[in-house]
């Protein structure tokens, strides 16, 4: 492969030590618990968001079941209100915007660039606790009573109306947001200050880089959304007026505030899959990624633009039109970006030599599916079209192809792509490229439907339709395309579990892959590598020739194997 | 990499600095104390108060930036520090676009509009009263009597 | 705590500065970090208060003169005593950090306790304000002022006429006590890491006496509790009369 690290069968006098590794290396409860390991504190977050998960997916459950009839099914209007707003809170602020940073940026970023640990270990074992402190008390809030806002908060219903436990999932909220800006302070400062000898910003990876432009929205964003639920929660309990429209107050102005981070929480939640992505084509197609420096900043340009477009959610807020038509056009431009990385991945699996394992699956799924969310948020961001289309289907089918098509889709490829490199233990790769077939089709099927159905006017947040019974036949196929969803949501714990126990042990390196990563031992030892790795070669460093040469003796290889294997049956006829 | 050469021997500020720094302060603050109770002429197209309002602000940004210059040492830290220093500002300036929809709401209602027939659609309806002049404001807010 | 910094202490083969933590290669890496860090931290806070600050600026520019007749409640006195204070302590603060650097280790807790006394002095002003406006019914809710007359007098006439609006001096106090009152929160967060630092010095702790970062980092912190309360007061003690 490459010369970056000194190879691990290199090093014999040392191979005592390599089985050392940062799962092993002490058993206690208390050991995980107060951890300072960036792995292992990744692997705590993977069980907490994957905790989480279920729960929002139970929720969506019960949605897409009460939307099988017109009339509604099982739930009353104010419990749905409780359901739906569940559903959002837990995926929201629970999974989306902490899973692929908090697990694979957790256990990656310094693996990537040389470091034995993250600058702050103690704060990042923090934000861990600050996310199940937030987590929880969101859960007590939908234990007691519920929310019933709607994920947004929007005021003065969420101010002054609501009797539900508000302010509760707000604090939960509150500190989840302040568990999210620790870790992008983290991971700044770990990107400007512990790279290894050599590694350059432009030898970085593009996880890497796509990493740094989420923590910076991150750290720039969250805070004011923290401040604006902070004072929606003082509305309530200490009866300060800020957003209450009767004393001269402004309810429009806490719409503002908080799509100033939500907007650009969007693009947390989705530029951490751009960067899983980016490596799963690269290294899945054996070949450098194309213009490596353009898809590196469209990152920073998708961040940068990120805090420009808040405006595009409130084009029927009373905002004024002037407004609105910037933030319209600004909203083109993020296309830009966007679409620069679609078209560098495509070009870099143009003549690569493409390995269709089940991350690269999930990367391809990620790219049909993704540039379809894409191209409906056009439809979305043009302010005449957004009139028509306000709080239907339609928008609820864009935002899921963007953040499950998107989001979920990288998590679960980037799962399976470094699962190897975090436990050590190699998965049946048939099954998981099964997996990702099911869960693009039942995703389809989910969530295609909407876009119909949100075309013809259903509004979102109803669980009843029976102005329009002639809606039911695409709720119902959303309902079983959510079921076969489920499946593929579920399938993956079972076999990767089973890999645990069964699984054949990964070498370092065992999809073939280039990077920091895979060049030291998995599951990587406590302080990652051995010694500080001098990176002495590019990033992505594939010799498209030599890979075309290696694919094909693989080839001629197996076929000779099979022409003997059909001679030494024939001579076992014989 | 923004490594510092300097953080090897760190930078020891001497005393009197730091003591001018805060007489400097307390100056600026009596300053902007007796300075609020004079009212200041208006500058072209600029009413009284809002200069007043903003020599008040102006003076708060000195003691500000000598605050984050001096006490906290950002003249003497490195290139990187002083990027992250100027970017919750600079963030903060974009957050300040919000007034743009606020300023521009009153430019929307062009006389005549309201009486197109399929024209944009007006904010306020003709038949409705006015705000009352003393209580107007751009919020789009009735105001409880 | 011990068990996370003992398992952060194996396996750093690189210098054994007395400090130096296992995941940095040496002592100017990680003083570097430490100051970065602190300060995307503070860039989170300046995002913080901003917020507050841009809400602040919108309602005072559509309700201008509602908030000139409110603020005449507010004792410029007492705020322009607390800016000095707070000025002052930063100073202090100062010079703690710059003992520290000199490992003058009593001048450092010297300093430090004068920081914290200027703190509590502010606290205790904070309260006497506050207990004024809550006497007077200033404190928003049901129970909020509704005779303007009453409690504004000839502030609230102009040319014999009454024109304050209640509601918008209500909305100046809903301000006034959310961000004085988060920025009273952060001063308290600071009394507690202040009070924290000294016990590290008193016990002649390795993280403080050989290092002056932590101090450094806690002064940090104070300067920019400092820093709000700079913008603060100008924008709630000092409005100038409308002309």
């Amino acid at each position: 492969m490459s010369s970056t690290v000194i190879a691990t069968d290199e090093l014999k006098p040392k191979a005592k030590a390599e089985e050392v590794n940062y799962l092993n290396v002490e058993h206690t409860i208390s050991s995980w618990l107060l951890t300072g390991d960036h792995k292992r504190i990744a692997l705590l977050y993977l069980v907490s968001t994957t905790f989480f998960f279920l729960l929002g997916g139970m929720a969506a459950g019960m949605i897409r079941y009460e939307l099988t009839s017109p009339a509604g099914v099982v739930l009353e209007s104010d419990t749905y209100n409780k359901v739906f707003t569940s559903h959002g809170i837990i995926m929201v602020f629970t999974f989306l915007v902490v899973a692929i940073p908090a697990v694979f940026g957790n256990f990656l970023l310094p693996l990537m660039i040389g470091a034995r640990d993250l600058a702050f270990p103690r704060l990042n074992l923090g934000s861990w606790y600050m996310y199940m402190t937030g987590g929880t008390l969101i859960l007590a809030g939908m234990l007691f009573g519920g929310v019933d806002t709607g994920w947004t908060f929007y005021t003065p219903y969420s101010s002054m109306y609501s009797n539900t436990q508000v302010s509760l999932v707000i604090v939960g909220i509150f500190i989840a947001g302040f568990s999210t800006i620790t870790t992008g302070i983290n991971f700044v400062v770990t990107i400007h200050k512990m790279r290894a000898p050599g590694m350059t910003w432009f030898r970085l990876p593009l996880f890497v880089w796509a990493m740094y432009a989420t923590s910076l929205m991150m750290i720039l964003a969250t805070p004011v959304v923290a401040i604006t639920l902070l004072l929606v929660v003082f509305e309530r309990t200490f009866k300060l007026p800020i957003f209450s429209p009767e004393l001269g107050g402004d309810p429009v102005l806490f719409q503002h505030l908080f799509w100033f981070y939500s907007h650009p929480a969007v693009y947390i939640m989705i530029l951490p899959a751009f960067a899983v992505i980016s490596e799963l084509v690269a290294n899945f197609s054996r070949k450098r990624i194309f213009g490596y420096h353009f898809v590196a900043f469209s990152s920073l340009a998708i961040a940068g633009l990120g805090f420009l477009v808040w405006g595009h959610h409130m084009f029927v807020s009373s905002q004024s039109m002037y407004e609105s038509i910037v933030f319209s056009l600004i909203s083109y431009l993020v296309a830009v970006p966007s679409a620069v990385k679609i078209f560098n991945w495509m070009a870099t699996m143009y003549k690569g030599n493409v390995v269709m394992a089940s991350p690269m699956i999930y990367a391809i799924a990620f790219l049909m599916i993704f540039t379809v969310g894409g191209l409906t948020g056009l439809v979305l961001g043009g302010a005449g079209t957004d009139i028509h289309l306000t709080a239907t289907y339609f928008v609820v089918a864009h935002f899921h192809y963007v953040m499950v098509g998107g989001t979920m889709l990288a998590f679960l490829g980037g799962l399976h792509y470094w699962w190897p490199k975090m436990t050590g233990r190699l998965f049946n790769d048939r099954l998981a490229q099964i997996n990702a077939v099911i869960v693009f089709i039942g995703f389809n099927l989910t969530f295609f439907p909407q876009f119909i159905v949100g075309w013809m006017g259903m509004p979102r947040r109803y669980h009843y339709y029976y102005f329009a019974p002639e809606f039911q036949a695409y709720h119902i196929m959303s309902t079983l395309g959510s079921t076969v969803l489920a499946l593929g949501f579920i399938w993956p714990a079972f076999y990767l579990t089973m890999s645990l126990f069964n699984g054949k042990k990964a070498g370092p390196n065992p999809w073939g892959a280039h990077g920091l990563e895979w060049e030291t031992s998995s599951p990587p030892p406590v302080t990652n590598f051995l010694e500080t790795p001098i990176v002495m070669d590019e990033v992505y460093d594939f010799d498209p020739e030599a890979e075309h040469a290696e694919n094909r003796r693989r080839i001629e290889a197996a076929e000779a194997a099979k022409s003997d294997e059909r001679k030494g049956s024939m001579e076992d006829h014989q | 990499m923004a490594s510092s050469t300097h953080t090897h021997e760190h930078h020891i500020v001497p005393t009197r600095t730091y003591v001018a720094t805060f007489l400097g302060l307390v100056v600026l603050m009596v300053m902007t104390v007796a300075i609020a109770g004079v009212n200041l002429p208006a500058i072209g197209p600029l009413s009284g108060t809002v200069v007043n309002q903003l020599v008040a602000l102006l003076i708060a940004v000195v003691k500000a930036m000598l605050v984050i210059s001096i006490f906290m040492g950002v003249k003497w830290g490195s290139t990187l520090t002083k990027l992250w220093v100027a970017s919750g500002f600079v963030t903060l300036i974009v957050l300040f676009g919000i007034l743009g929809d606020y300023t521009t709401r009153q430019f929307e209602h062009q006389p005549g509009w309201e009486k197109q027939a399929d024209g944009a659609l007006p904010r306020v309806t003709p038949n409705e009263p006015e705000v009352p002049a003393a209580d107007s404001n751009t919020l789009n807010v009735k105001i409880r009597q | 705590m011990s068990a996370i910094t003992d398992s952060m202490d194996h396996g750093h083969g690189h210098g054994h500065e007395p400090g130096l933590h296992h995941q940095y290669e040496d002592m100017v890496q990680q003083t570097e970090s430490y100051i970065v860090g602190m300060w995307v931290f503070l860039t989170t806070e300046v995002m913080f208060f901003g917020a507050l600050f841009f809400i602040y600026t919108l309602y005072r520019w559509n309700y201008q003169r509602d908030f000139y007749i409110a603020h005449e409640h507010l004792n410029v006195l007492m705020g322009a005593g607390n800016t000095t204070v707070l000025l002052f302590s930063s100073f202090t603060m100062v010079m703690a950090v710059q003992s520290a650097q000199l490992k003058k280790r009593m001048h450092v807790m010297g300093y430090l306790v004068v920081t914290l006394m200027c703190a509590f002095t502010f606290l205790i002003v904070k309260y006497f304000e506050y207990a004024s406006k809550i006497a007077d019914h200033l404190y928003p809710g049901a129970g909020f002022a509704t005779d303007a007359k009453l409690a504004f007098g000839e502030h609230a006439m102009e040319g014999g006429k009454l024109v304050a609006n209640m509601n918008h001096v209500q909305l100046f106090y809903g301000l006034y006590f959310g961000m004085t009152g988060l920025h009273a929160v952060h001063i308290i967060a600071g009394i507690l890491v202040i009070i924290a630092l000294i016990r590290l010095w008193y016990n002649k702790a390795n993280s403080v006496i050989h290092d002056y970062v932590p101090t450094e980092m806690v002064g940090l912190y104070w300067h920019f509790v400092d820093l709000v309360w700079i913008f603060l007061f100008p924008l709630f003690y000092l409005m100038p009369k409308p002309h």
